[in-house]
């Protein structure tokens, strides 16, 4: 199928493209990008007057749960998610059953979203073998197999030996390092931030430091290596000025922040009354405070975190509904977060649409080898002619109000039910096939 | 099991003191400061499910029930897998359906009671002590106790000082106290070591300090808990020893010489006799413990009277 998407504000951040015009796709590919492009025989042709067409949103940290957790998401489901929420690159993260850890799950992963995904999924490998912190993964091998950056995910790589170690590997690699950044000795029985709310639920609380001192390690441990470093998830305020100064020292550090810890602080956890205990509220890392969001907002400002990811975690009903303590950490976030990021950051002014806009798209994209320069013609993050016609098509001020109807993977563990949002994916063409739409795409065919 | 898993409060059950109005628990207390057995709840059925081993508190439900003429029955299952949410709240809902009518609930975990009621509004829960939570059956127990020997009829407790002691920030026991005591005008202070003992507690409405002797000058009532070993992940001991605690924060007959005339202790119990409380001071003149338990029936009594009435 041919497209023409006519009279978008079309924003390419990698160029500093933010104009409106046409974008042709023809075969899966940008065929032309210009004002008053003419259709062609075969041309669908969509009004996009009023939206912006930017690269495909690149999300690089996800959970689809497959192989092992499939009754909480899979490849299909989750890739549905990404794919409704915007998103055309997931990159997956290895803590399924068994882990990604092999060449060998690379590629299983690889032929497995090839055949089920909705949008292109790129697997993260495990540092060591089974995420166990004990024995270092080939990752020259993994990186040959198609792995795009390694991670043990879900637990830090406690050794700083075998950090060590695992960095240089990295580093000769060509691969970024993704650290879950957590000194497991702070954090024994803790299922949500130590303060004011943990204290009154009788929960144990997990400290910021807990964070804090894995970044600081790993950077002192980084600075004879040079991997790129990347700091998963942050949450703590502290983080984003030890990240600060070790960029302000020439350290190959970067890190992401997730819509939950923009937006929500521990008194989420208490619920409504803020005597209960409200499980969508459990995440690692946990909600913080206040202090802690506006640091990570200011952060983001002065381009301390330069990357934006969901850590999409699906959990069934039946997990997230036991009690707080038992109840796993994680939700979901696909198809919410674009319009939880325009709300916490654009809305209020404190960034515009092309900031937003490149931290979900060419930022990602070379954090994780996907870019142009990596890959050429395949490059993704950014709209060239001749590249992949990866396309968002967003609304950005198109209300709506959050709800279970519009989740599309299979779990339904979010805490934004019922917000109300301003900005939301219209579109989501993966390699020139439109994989979303919310109402009917073409407003008409050619003639 | 609801998607959010929102815990919100039903309006009959009792599943924590905290952010419920203080009327509630006055009229509670000062039914329980006259309550006398009577055959109100014939042919009502209560049902105990203790997840966490306890004999006292259990007896002393069972006892308060069958004061009342209700009838109790007892599935008490130790394990630990029992305490996952789903499988309590399948077994509660056979429970009601066979006319349980009020199931009193311990558990390990936190806020268990409220995914029961959050599930099951037709059963009253009762919460007899959930994780490091709140047991507020507990602190009436403790209140009608400190009223009666303070000499309180009313239950304006404006006046007095309680200092709690010892393993706090574990201590269901006194997360519900706080909440009681300062909602009757009492002013709270907590004291143990930093491990034991976070300045967060602040955000309970009580003061905070580290130093056992600075918390108890000026106390009416001494309140010492019992540190629970139990609660304490492995490899991460709170202490350095036992003797080191003793000595820091223990309730040692020493200690309780140099307290003035008028002061009194209580302890929830079970204690580690030698440890946070000396024998001689736990069967002591001061000691209010035997009073505790006896009014722990009481102020029970009072709860399920006000939780099956109407």
């Amino acid at each position: 199928m041919n497209l023409l998407i006519r009279q978008a504000r079309v924003l390419n951040p990698a160029s500093n493209f933010d104009q409106v015009a046409d974008i042709a796709i023809q075969n899966g590919r940008i065929a032309a990008i210009g004002a008053g492009l003419s259709p062609t025989e075969a041309d669908q042709i969509v009004d996009a007057d009023g939206l912006i067409a930017c690269p495909g949103l690149i999300d690089p940290h996800v959970h689809l749960r497959e192989p092992g957790q499939v009754a909480k998401e899979e490849i299909a489901s989750g890739t549905r998610a990404a794919v409704a929420g915007g998103f055309t690159t997931v990159c997956c993260m290895p803590n399924t059953n068994p882990a990604l850890d092999s060449p060998e799950m690379i590629e299983w992963a690889l032929m497995k979203s090839k055949q089920s995904a909705r949008c292109r999924v790129f697997p993260v490998a495990a540092a060591t073998v089974g995420r166990a912190g004990e024995q270092i993964t080939e990752i020259d091998l993994l990186s040959a197999a198609g792995a795009v950056a390694i991670s043990d995910d879900g637990d830090v790589v406690e050794n700083p030996r075998m950090m060590k170690h695992i960095l240089q590997a990295c580093h000769h690699a060509g691969l970024a390092f993704m650290q879950h950044c957590q000194e497991s000795s702070l954090t024994v029985g803790a299922v949500m931030h130590d303060g004011a709310v943990s204290a009154r639920l009788g929960l144990v609380g997990w400290p910021r430091e807990a964070e804090e001192i894995i970044i600081e390690r790993d950077i002192r441990l980084n600075r004879t290596v040079g991997c790129r470093y990347h700091v998963q998830h942050l949450s703590s305020g502290g983080s984003v000025e030890i990240i600060r100064r070790a960029k302000a020292d020439g350290q190959f550090v970067s890190a992401e922040a997730s819509p939950h810890h923009l937006t929500l602080t521990d008194e989420f956890c208490a619920g409504l009354d803020g005597q209960g205990y409200n499980t969508s509220g459990k995440m690692n890392p946990p909600l913080r405070e206040q202090s802690d969001i506006d640091a990570i907002i200011a952060g983001v400002v002065d381009g301390t975190i330069e990357v934006l990811a969901t850590d999409h975690a699906p959990h069934t009903a039946e997990e997230k509904g036991q009690p707080f303590e038992t109840a796993p950490f994680g939700i979901i976030g696909l198809e919410s977060a674009l319009g939880i990021y325009a709300q916490a950051l654009v809305e209020p002014g404190h960034i515009d649409w092309p900031h937003l806009i490149a931290m979900l798209t060419i930022n990602p994209a070379r954090l994780c080898n996907l870019d142009r320069a990596s890959r050429k013609n395949d490059g993704l993050g950014e709209i060239f002619v001749g590249g992949a016609a990866d396309i968002t098509l967003i609304d950005p001020n198109l209300e709506w109000t959050f709800s279970m109807n519009d989740v599309a993977g299979k779990s339904h563990n979010s805490p934004f039910f019922g917000r109300s949002l301003r900005g939301r994916a219209v579109a989501t063409i993966v390699h020139g096939k439109p994989q979303f739409t919310l109402n009917d795409l073409a407003a008409s065919a050619a003639h | 099991m609801g998607m959010t898993a929102v815990h919100a409060r039903s309006s009959r059950s009792v599943l924590g003191i905290a952010g419920e109005p203080i009327e509630r628990w006055r009229s509670i207390l000062e039914h329980a400061s006259q309550i006398t057995a009577s055959t109100d709840l014939v042919g009502r059925l209560v049902a105990t499910a203790f997840f966490e081993d306890s004999t006292r508190t259990r007896t002393s439900f069972t006892i308060a029930a069958g004061r009342l003429g209700a009838t109790v029955v007892d599935l008490s299952v130790g394990s630990s897998s029992a305490n996952k949410g789903e499988s309590i709240v399948d077994t509660a809902r056979t429970l009601a359906a066979m006319g349980v009518e009020a199931l009193v609930v311990r558990s390990a975990l936190a806020g268990l009671p409220g995914v029961i009621a959050q599930e099951l509004p037709e059963l009253v829960v009762i919460n007899a002590g959930d994780g490091r939570h709140e047991h507020p059956t507990q602190a009436l127990g403790d209140a009608l106790t400190i009223a009666e020997a303070t000499d309180c009829p009313s239950f304006d407790l404006s006046n007095r000082r309680v200092a709690i002691i010892g393993d706090v920030g574990a201590s269901r026991v006194a997360r519900s106290n706080v909440a009681l005591l300062t909602g009757l005008g009492a002013s709270v202070v907590c004291a143990g070591p930093p491990t034991l003992v976070p300045r967060t507690l602040e955000g309970l409405g009580c003061e905070v300090c580290w130093s056992m002797d600075d918390a108890i000058d000026g106390a009416d009532i001494v309140m010492m808990l019992r540190i629970q070993f139990e609660r304490q992940t492995a490899g991460q001991r709170a202490i350095a020893s036992r003797r080191a605690y003793r000595s820091a924060f223990g309730m040692t007959e020493e200690r309780a010489h140099r307290l003035e005339e008028h002061v009194l202790i209580m302890h929830p119990g079970p204690t580690n006799r030698g440890l946070e409380i000396d024998p001689s001071v736990a069967d002591g003149p001061r000691s209010l413990i035997k009073q505790q338990v006896t009014n722990g029936v009481r102020a029970r009594m009072a709860v399920l009277a006000a939780c099956l009435s109407g």
